[in-house]
């Protein structure tokens, strides 16, 4: 193990006394989920003590299900204790359910996946930061200011046993990158960035200042507004936050099961052919990898949307049996001390056909390229309407026209999304409030810019 | 209702004693300790689908220590309050941590309070066919120092949220006579045929039913925190003593509120609650200070708040409270001749960098000649910070309410609970986005 060295065997005995006091109750069937992590934050912010926070955090969950009951409870903690603790909740939080929400076993598996990543070297963290620093600082001209930079590396091992002897095991770490710079003079503005480091050996912190400088640099330009039908072109930022707000589309949540009926048009397409989404929960180069889900259903790569017609919805076992659909391992378990929900790993655009970033500029003749969101993108389905904020830049072929400060689009979504005429090859991973979405810039034919 | 919170059993008072005097000159590393925080939570879920109801336990308990060097701040956390889970937290930093062999006495496992299922079963029927979640929030802390501790108590808490097409939330002190009526309220049908209000239009508000207070929450209790002070995020910076609204606005940040979601006894640096008179007859007058953004500002601590025994203390507003006037709101709505009356907040946010708030409407009106006409559709406000500060009208409302909507407060990803009583007040001009 990489990371979390020396809990393998903590969890295991955490699984086996939740296991012992489960097998001597009167509980049918049941599932035991014990996790432990531990993250490192580093936050250099020039001319202050760099702070740095360590964290370790162990825990049980155990569901019960017996005579039409569930239960479920966690503690926090691998000691015998904590099993007991979550034991006792779940029984103690039985409530009649119509059906019983644990997988069968005929249900559960894992996946292979590729070798798991390993954490960074001691010290890296430190030295990435400052690194990164020096490179904007190069980069920005005396025009740019670095605010601060935060390093989090993560490791975490997790095991997932059943009353049918099914265990599933896990360990991997993560590391991300957060910076802030700041535009000096009067078009000051906080420029954030987060990325996912699949690779901390492979990574390029001068590939890395630049993806955080050139956006900002945009803005130099002089103040320039316009309106009217444009073509668009959405930073991978901007494509993010627009994939984030349609995502629950692609959820069997059971809310509201007809929410693509005013959405689709002819031949139910509900974007242009350049638009392939999907779920993939076996790309190791995606923020969340494993052999199954959170409920131990074997992790697959699960299409959404085919070239721009829907296919396949993601659900928990008991979403999607709830809405008679199957279940295709959609549940997510960020931590123990969640109930497994249906939720997005990793949605991301399938971008083997996209072109290079530079010549997606190139395709598009005065148009807007909307470089950050500046407010969640608005989205309502049973209006078919949308509504992007965000900053931008306008272009006249590769030249830089002028910088528009808050640029409003509204307009019908499916229209937009049907007008998607190419995707990037330039995707990047980006935290939404949706899960991580795994975007390219979107070149979007003729949409009405308010102004 | 002012009364203290169900007070939780403490943690032992001798394990706490003992603990204080081990860390009495403990240094490792060539840091400093600071503080030893320590804590143990309880979240009870009633969790709806719409059509039925399972019931979720969640209990943690850790603890961290803080370590204070001329070139770092390092906080390390773990899970767990055993005698061993603690040695070993001290044990990384520490050049050597003595403590006895002796162990924390048992206190009484955090449970819900008798009846909390049922009240939540009642809430959930009356939500459907609506997906929502019932949650019971309940915590106990103590803090160490060299040489002193103490216990930490905040009120119970009961959080609502209703997902589904016409999301809203509700958060308030557990017990809280008003809890009723606020559920009533979150279950209002929404009035049918709505007004959207044009892009652009500049109009009087009328903060009313509370929701000045979320008003101010952005634009003043955010804007005084120290942390987006220290860094020149905020644009009440600078305007320590200069008069920035009307002469009649008083408001205090007041974590001795017991009644409001935001309450503490001490804050989570050890600093016993106090009211903090933050604009008084329309002058900014205090800061909002973690203990090291009272170093830097040169001013007092007392609201370092953390989110979890995970994170570090930051600076956080408690419960923001503006004091009433003499004017009804019924005559600062009659005087308006084309405006909106605000009555319901969904969302509200200010960016430090562009110093602009912007408010979602939930339910609210629009006023012609001093009446209500239509109702208004959602809809977001936006205007800048000291501007709307400037534009707020001298007539302050004679109607103190407590906001029940918007209390969970999400500053860089981390939540907490906050408060707000406030009377009708009205803001001169805003803009629709």
């Amino acid at each position: 193990m990489k990371g979390v060295v020396g809990f393998a065997e903590r969890l295991n005995e955490a699984a086996r006394a939740a296991q012992t006091e489960l097998e001597n109750s009167p509980a049918d069937r049941w599932e035991i989920f014990a996790k432990a992590s531990t993250t490192r934050e580093v936050e250099v912010t020039p001319g202050q003590p760099s702070g740095v926070i360590h964290v370790e955090e162990t825990g049980v969950a155990v569901r019960t299900w017996r005579n039409g009951l569930a239960g479920f409870a966690t503690a926090s903690g691998l000691g015998t204790l904590a099993s007991r603790q979550a034991v006792e909740g779940a029984f103690s939080t039985e409530s009649p359910l119509a059906r019983d929400p644990l997988p069968p076993p005929r249900l559960l598996g894992c996946s292979e996946i590729e070798a798991v990543r390993n954490l960074p070297p001691k010290g890296w963290a430190t030295h990435a930061g400052g690194e990164l620093a020096h490179s904007i600082a190069s980069r920005g001209g005396g025009r740019l200011d670095l605010r601060r930079v935060i390093i989090q590396e993560g490791a975490f091992a997790w095991v997932l046993a059943t009353a049918e002897d099914r265990v599933a095991r896990h360990d991997d770490t993560s590391t991300a990158l957060l910076a802030e710079v700041e535009v000096s003079g009067d078009r000051a503005g906080v420029w954030r960035d987060w990325l996912h480091i699949a690779d901390p050996e492979a990574f390029d912190v001068d590939a890395a200042a630049a993806q955080i400088c050139d956006r900002a640099m945009l803005t130099r330009s002089r103040v320039a507004t316009d309106s009217g039908l444009r073509d668009l072109i959405l930073h991978p930022e901007v494509s993010a936050q627009l994939l984030a707000a349609i995502s629950g589309l692609f959820l069997v949540t059971g809310e509201d099961d007809d929410a693509f009926s005013s959405l689709l048009g002819p031949e139910g397409r509900l974007a242009a052919p350049a638009l392939t989404l999907v779920d993939d929960r076996l790309d190791m180069d995606a923020p969340i990898t494993g052999p199954c889900d959170g409920e131990g259903l074997p992790a697959r790569r699960t299409l959404l949307l085919d070239e721009g017609i829907p296919r396949h919805r993601l659900g928990s076992y008991r979403d999607a049996n709830r809405c008679s659909e199957t279940p295709r391992g959609g549940a997510l378990r960020l931590s123990y001390r969640d109930y497994p929900q249906t939720g997005i790993a990793n949605l991301r655009v399938v971008t083997g056909a996209g072109v290079a970033a530079g010549k997606l500029l190139g395709l598009a003749d005065r148009a807007l390229y909307l470089l950050r969101p500046l407010a969640p993108v608005a989205f309502e389905p049973s209006t078919d309407t949308y509504r992007i904020i965000a900053s931008g830049v306008w272009l006249d072929g590769h030249a830089v026209r002028g910088w528009h400060p808050v640029v409003e689009l509204r307009g019908s979504l499916g229209r937009l999304l049907r007008r998607i005429e190419a995707v990037g090859t330039d995707l990047r991973w980006f935290q939404t409030d949706s899960g991580f979405i795994g975007a390219p810039s979107l070149l979007v034919r003729r949409q009405p810019v308010v102004g | 209702m002012r009364e203290a919170p169900r007070p939780e059993p403490p943690l032992d008072p001798r394990w706490l004693e003992m603990l204080c005097q081990r860390c009495t000159d403990l240094r490792g590393g060539g840091a400093r300790f600071e503080d030893l925080f320590l804590e143990q939570r309880l979240e009870m879920r009633a969790v709806d689908s719409g059509a039925e109801l399972h019931v979720e336990e969640c209990r943690l308990e850790g603890a961290a220590a803080r370590w204070r060097s001329p070139s770092r701040v390092i906080l390390h956390a773990r899970t767990g309050l055993s005698a061993r889970a603690v040695g070993e937290l001290l044990d990384r930093h520490a050049d050597r941590v003595a403590l006895p062999p002796a162990h924390p006495a048992l206190v009484a496992e955090m449970d819900p309070p008798r009846g909390w299922l049922d009240w939540a079963r009642e809430v959930t029927s009356r939500l459907r066919p609506a997906p929502s979640v019932v949650r019971y929030l309940s915590r106990r802390a103590a803090l160490v120092r060299a040489g002193s501790w103490v216990s930490i108590s905040t009120p119970p808490l009961v959080r609502v949220e209703q997902s589904g097409s016409n999301p809203a939330a509700l958060l308030a002190v557990w017990g809280h006579p008003e809890l009723g009526s606020w559920l009533q309220s979150l279950v209002d049908p929404l009035p049918g045929k709505r007004w959207e209000p044009r892009p652009g239009t500049q109009l009087p508000v009328l903060f009313s039913n509370g929701t000045a207070g979320v008003l101010m929450h952005e634009l003043v209790g955010h804007m005084a925190e120290s942390d987006l002070v220290a860094a020149e995020a905020s644009p009440l910076a600078d305007l320590i003593g200069a008069n920035i609204t009307a002469a009649s606005i008083e408001i205090t940040d007041d974590p001795t509120r017991f009644d409001l979601a935001g309450a503490f006894d001490l804050d989570d640096e050890g600093i016993p609650a106090e009211p903090i008179a933050v604009v008084s007859g329309g002058r900014f007058e205090r800061f909002l200070c973690d203990r090291a953004g009272a170093q830097t500002l040169r001013t007092e601590p007392g609201r370092g708040r953390r989110a979890l025994w995970s994170r570090p203390p930051v600076a956080r507003l408690s419960n923001l409270v503006l004091t009433p006037g003499s004017t009804s709101p019924e005559d600062l709505e009659s005087d308006i001749d084309h405006g909106f009356v605000v009555t319901r907040l969904g969302r509200a946010t200010v960016d430090p960098v562009s110093s602009r708030t912007v408010l979602q409407v939930e339910r609210g009106w629009e006023v012609r000649h001093g009446r209500r006409r239509r109702p208004l559709a959602p809809c977001e406000l936006t205007g800048g910070v000291v501007e709307i500060l400037a534009n707020i009208d001298p007539r302050v409302g004679s109607d103190p309410t407590p906001d029940w909507r918007l209390g969970w407060c999400v500053k860089d990803g981390v939540p907490l609970p906050t408060g707000s009583e406030a009377p009708s007040i009205l803001a001169n001009r805003l803009e629709v986005l």
